[in-house]
């Protein structure tokens, strides 16, 4: 079972050329998730939304506070899914998937097949990324994520670079390969209709990456885009926001 | 930016073909093997002309019947026999052995440069005085230190091939997108297969600029060294004529030169560059997206 | 994307010194590799000189300033110097006009372009060696002959340039143009310059790269004066420690030409193009 604890995360970006200020991008983050849960995390753009996943992966340090992402008491092993595809250009759809597999055998490219096949694409894997949609390509990213059989699953608002009806579509793929495997999963997102859709929980983010609120969500499984319990807890969320939103003008007019 | 290549982009005020109207009279008009053809008609047109007005000049004519003559070992009058594949072998043996060398360590010098800062640091300045350096001062000093022995053009060849390729490679390096490092990183890929499928993929396209160019370059710096220093090579043969005023035959083996560079771009890097970037297509199928 | 800056002050600019000084420790790292580098070039020069060969045949660097610096202040110096810039500078010339000519036929002809784009493909691939050896024949020892090579090598770089910014321009900016009634011309000088100025530039910027090493060239093949002559008769009387200085100067001040002045140019008339803001953290 996995857990990530994230204490006190807090990440400064020092000034740049282009950037003379210095910018806050997550202003002391705590919150723990356990067991096979869907989190999803969400605010308005400046949250530090991934910088959090970044962090989480590995490939950006804090300013202070920790993080761990643990699997029985050793360091998780993380698959992450961008905001845009990220495949190798020049590898093909197969190769890109098994470059990030650590096994090289028969055996690893069955599983490679299998992952495209669960997100409909067993047909493509001798193809470039260039000759693929976009949204094929996301749907390669997703399968990739799931192949190296992630601990904790990270995903990027997989969806935003798409159209409304390829992005929902997607979203159907993704829930049922993760109902198979039902990893920890961090979904970071600013549409509160996918994170209503996909999470089991919702993390509220404020801008200057601090926690305003966390709801859990207890909906049966597939979720049906439109059903009105989804709906219902969509206008809650919003409704939270929309009073963040009250705050924050408050704050500023207070000072 | 970049050096010349095909042109075929739309122009700004273009009027977007449509290819099923056209005749086949239209079609062949602007297929890429007529134009071709045409633009090489019109260059030796051009020379053609030249040699009208300048009667130094030799025609075409007079050159092909004196490399013929060149080619099949005749007598071209007095004590002077056609030679011609000794000095071809010759060249071309030095060339293979310049590349063979200067390739490889250019390009082990641009992916270090283009992947670690240390060697970056280290290396890069050294690396463009060798770029800026003239072939031709490359030439004069293999010339002078290795004589009329065969290393002066063999190292003429490496010192101007080198540095083409790692300048070329370590931009290639540097302009591999950030994204797909991370990505890398988060999928802790380990280092070498990150070397070898994400830093040599992705410089791979200005490798092939890279190794054009230094083919272009070390083709150029052998003529320069086998011109003024050496006693075989196409260099050596074309200076011969100079020398004896028998122009046909000079020009004769300057075409030579031209002809085999671009035989050699046509028949072995454009099919090596095709096959190299398969990913790279252009014409992308197009799937439907299911919903 | 926007983003709030600075919440708790004090705690906050704390933590930044402490990646500025991480910055500033990788930079000096940086700055050291590079020392080091020289160090290295300049001790292989040595090494090399001393021990692979004689200091007659790769003079030490120190003796090779020394010989530049008197050259420099020869009397020979400034007359042959003058003569080489001028023809570099009269063939670039020829080879921007020539280029804007050919550029029409870009602009307004597909077949052209296509047609052109072969020729130049093929001139370009001529070695450049060929040109200052043709020139020989075509036009003996002339100064003509650095003026002409210099012309056909740098103009397809610049054509193509040029050709590659029309074909380049947003043509959503031409139909917008178009729809508000402005004619060619003013389209041309509207959009079509400004937005392929630049790369317009960059051929030109590598053509001269170019262009000065075939004029270097073609001196040294034929003609009566010019820094190229002077480096051919050091060759063939064996002075190598000359023929280093010669070069050595003319390439020091072609690239300065290259990398400060042209770099300059661009600089400057791309201003308009504002450095990316607030990149994404």
């Amino acid at each position: 079972m996995a857990t990530v604890l994230i204490e006190d995360l807090t990440k400064v970006y020092p000034p740049t050329i282009n950037n003379p200020k210095q910018v806050q991008a997550l202003g002391g983050l705590s919150m723990s998730i356990t067991g096979n849960v869907f989190v999803a995390v969400v605010g308005p753009s400046g949250s530090g939304k991934t910088t959090l996943l970044n962090i989480v992966a590995g490939v950006e340090l804090p300013t202070s506070g920790s993080v761990r992402a643990l699997q029985e008491g050793v360091p998780a092993r993380v698959g992450y899914v961008f905001q845009e595809p990220r495949l190798l250009p020049w590898r093909t759809v197969v190769d890109n998937m098994l470059y990030v597999q650590d096994r090289k055998s028969d055996r690893s490219r069955r599983e490679a097949e299998f992952y495209l096949q669960m997100v409909g694409l067993g047909d493509v894997a001798d193809l470039y990324p260039s000759q693929l949609s976009g949204g094929m390509q996301q749907r390669v990213g997703i399968a990739r994520a799931f192949l190296v059989n992630p601990d904790v699953l990270l995903l990027d608002e997989p969806f935003s670079h798409l159209d409304a009806l390829t992005g929902r579509s997607l979203r159907d793929y993704l829930q049922r390969i993760w109902l198979q495997s039902r990893k920890t999963a961090l979904f970071v997102t600013h549409d509160v209709t996918e994170a209503v859709e996909l999470a089991d929980r919702i993390v509220m983010l404020r801008p200057g990456g601090v926690t305003y609120d966390d709801i859990s969500i207890d909906l049966p499984r597939p979720r049906r885009h439109g059903d009105p319990a989804v709906r219902d807890i969509q206008d809650e969320v919003l409704r939270r926001f929309d009073a963040m939103g009250a705050a924050v003008r408050f704050g500023a007019e207070g000072v | 930016m970049g050096a010349p290549q095909d042109l075929g982009g739309f122009g700004p005020f273009d009027v977007r073909p449509t290819a099923e109207g056209a005749t086949i009279r239209e079609r062949l008009l602007r297929s890429p093997p007529f134009i071709g053809l045409l633009a090489l008609a019109l260059l030796l047109l051009i020379w053609q002309w030249i040699a009208w007005v300048n009667t130094r000049v030799p025609g075409i004519d007079e050159i092909v019947r004196f490399m013929v003559t060149e080619m099949s070992g005749g007598s071209h009058g007095g004590a002077l026999t056609g030679e011609f594949w000794a000095p071809l072998a010759t060249s071309m043996q030095r060339y293979a052995v310049g590349l063979a060398i200067g390739v490889p360590i250019g390009a082990a010098l641009g992916l270090l440069i283009g992947a670690f800062r240390w060697a970056r640091g280290l290396f890069n300045d050294t690396v463009l005085v060798l770029l800026a350096l003239p072939a031709v001062v490359w030439a004069f000093l293999a010339a002078l230190w290795f004589g009329l022995s065969a290393w002066g053009p063999i190292l003429a060849v490496v010192l101007t091939v080198v540095p083409f390729m790692a300048v070329n490679l370590s931009a290639g390096v540097r302009n591999i997108e950030p994204g797909l490092i991370q990505m890398s990183r988060s999928f802790d890929v380990p280092f070498g297969r990150r070397f070898v499928h994400l830093l040599f993929g992705g410089s791979l396209p200005s490798g092939f600029t890279g190794l054009r160019l230094a083919f272009m370059t070390g083709w150029n710096s052998l003529l320069i060294v086998e011109w003024f220093g050496a006693t075989s090579g196409v260099g050596w043969r074309a200076r011969f004529w100079y020398d004896a005023l028998r122009y046909p035959g000079f020009v004769g083996w300057i075409f030579l030169f031209v002809i085999l560079i671009t035989l050699l771009d046509r028949l072995l890097l454009s099919p090596l560059e095709r096959r190299a970037f398969r990913w790279n297509q252009q014409p992308t199928l197009t799937f439907e997206e299911e919903l | 994307m926007s983003t709030v800056s600075t919440v708790t002050p004090g705690s906050v600019s704390e933590l930044s010194a402490r990646e500025l000084r991480r910055a500033a420790w990788s930079r000096w790292g940086y700055r050291l590799s590079v020392v080091a580098g020289w160090v290295v070039f300049v001790g292989v020069w040595y090494l090399v000189a001393r021990l692979v060969l004689t200091p007659q045949q790769l003079p030490q660097p120190h003796v090779v300033a020394v010989e530049a610096w008197d050259v420099l202040r020869l009397r020979e110096f400034g007359g042959n110097f003058q003569a080489s810039i001028l023809r570099v500078a009269a063939g670039f010339l020829l080879a921007l006009l020539l280029s804007v000519g050919l550029g029409l036929l870009i602009a307004y002809s597909r077949w052209w372009r296509r047609l052109l784009g072969r020729v130049l493909q093929f001139v370009v691939s001529i070695p450049t060696v060929s040109f200052a050896v043709l020139s020989l024949i075509v036009l003996g020892i002339s100064p003509m002959g650095p003026i002409l090579n210099t012309m056909i090598v740098a103009t397809p770089y610049i054509t193509t340039n040029l050709a590659q910014g029309l074909t380049g321009v947003d043509r959503r900016l031409i139909v917008m143009s178009e729809s508000f009634g402005r004619t060619r011309a003013q389209i041309i000088v509207g959009v079509l310059i400004p937005s392929s100025l630049l790369s317009i530039l960059g051929g030109a910027r590598l053509a001269f790269a170019v262009a000065w090493r075939v004029a270097l060239l073609t001196e040294i093949f034929a003609s009566a004066d010019g820094i190229g002559l002077q480096i051919r008769r050091s060759f063939e009387s064996y002075d190598i420690q000359g023929m280093l200085a010669w070069a050595l100067l003319f390439i020091v001040i072609m690239l300065l030409i290259e990398n400060l002045v042209l770099r300059q140019v661009e600089r400057r008339l791309s201003r308009w193009r504002t450095p990316a803001t607030g990149v994404a953290p």
